[in-house]
């Protein structure tokens, strides 16, 4: 059964089962919602022109902003996540790539307390295109379970497997809270902006929150497809993003099983 | 003086990050060290070149290992840390 509050909500915009679980292995999804015309560049030309950075108060400074958050596409990922009760946090962030910066190493952020479930995740905001010489963000799917603490990844530097995010402008990446990620140097002449939003669940799910479909739970595995799964129960046992070894991606197919039945609202 | 020092074997480091602790598994990830002033390394927006296939490839290139990963395999099956197992390698020759 569907989630009765999502009635009203337009379905196309509702992430499907394989979606979810996609999410679930590889700890990102990335959007490109159609915003008004012109607003990418009348934030990108805002932001281009701010000295200073004023933390959580960059939504008072662009309140245009506000216009991303309530597009639909971006509110039918949230509710399909997070639930319809999701909530957006007052923690937001500009990160602004000057030309010339160098890469920054891979991190995860926060301390070593990490969580199997979804219960927080970011919301990264690019206003205007993203070329691979602009420094992009660079993430690393399938990282979100690590529990690593940053200073052992000093000795990382390419890592196969690893996405950077070249992104169309208006793009918003959803991103794992706990994924490892970095960024690539900015070897271009322009200020590659990205603005990060943190979003929260206020409560457990009891029943799916996306567009559900029972059926799509029922195939059974396909030890041929394996990683080229779109169902749901494939995806969460094969998807092996990194091409980890054997101990690593058992343990990876109980947490996210573990995962999945807390978003089912079925988790014992 | 700088020639000099130019001309003396110096030692060249390799990280590889190898899906099991065996020399015969893939590689998963890769630092290349050179010991050349101002030399840093880079995070690519762009499929980087990947020298090595193997561990095992890289000895046969005459890298010498200088640093095993852990053998034993954590045992709680509920954590999971970093991105395989770290081999650091050497070789000692004169860098141009």
């Amino acid at each position: 059964m569907n989630d009765s509050r999502n009635a009203d909500f337009p379905p196309e915009h509702l992430l499907s089962d394989a979606e979810v679980a996609r999410f679930v292995t590889h700890g990102y999804h990335v959007v490109e919602p159609p915003l008004a015309a012109g607003l990418n560049e009348s934030i990108a030309i805002k932001l281009d022109g701010m000295t200073t950075n004023p933390g959580d108060a960059i939504t008072d400074e662009i309140p245009e902003l506000s216009q991303v958050l309530d597009h639909s596409a971006v509110k039918g990922v949230l509710i399909s996540l997070l639930g319809p009760g999701y909530e957006v946090k007052g923690h937001r962030h500009w990160h602004c790539k000057e030309p010339g910066s160098t890469h920054m190493q891979w991190h995860q952020d926060s301390t070593n307390n990490r969580d199997i479930s979804i219960n927080r995740f970011l919301g990264l905001y690019y206003p205007r295109d993203v070329t691979a010489d602009m420094g992009p963000t660079v993430i690393l799917p399938g990282t979100q379970f690590r529990n690593a603490p940053t200073d052992r990844m000093a000795t990382y530097t390419n890592v196969k497997g690893q996405v950077p995010l070249m992104v169309k402008a208006g793009t918003v990446a959803f991103t794992h809270y706990d994924m490892w990620h970095a960024t690539a140097a900015n070897h271009s002449a322009v200020k590659r902006h990205m603005i990060k939003f943190l979003f929260g669940r206020t409560e457990d799910n009891t029943q799916p929150t996306w567009h559900h479909q029972p059926e799509s739970l029922e195939v059974p595995h396909d030890w041929n497809a394996r990683d080229k799964a779109e169902d749901v129960n494939n995806i969460l046992s094969f998807a092996n993003p990194l091409g980890v070894g054997q101990s690593d991606h058992y343990k990876e197919r109980g947490i996210r099983r573990q995962c999945w039945d807390q978003l089912m609202g079925t988790a014992q | 003086m700088m020639d000099e020092i130019e001309r003396r074997p110096r030692q060249r480091l390799l990280y590889l990050h190898a899906r099991t602790p065996s020399v015969y598994s893939s590689i998963l990830g890769l630092t290349q060290i050179e010991p050349v002033a101002g030399h840093t390394v880079e995070i690519m927006s762009e499929d980087p070149e990947w020298p090595y296939k193997t561990v095992h490839e890289a000895l046969v290139d005459g890298w010498q290992i200088v640093q095993f990963p852990h053998q034993q395999a954590p045992y709680d099956d509920g954590d999971l840390d970093v991105v395989g197992y770290e081999f650091i390698l050497q070789k000692i020759e004169v860098v141009e």
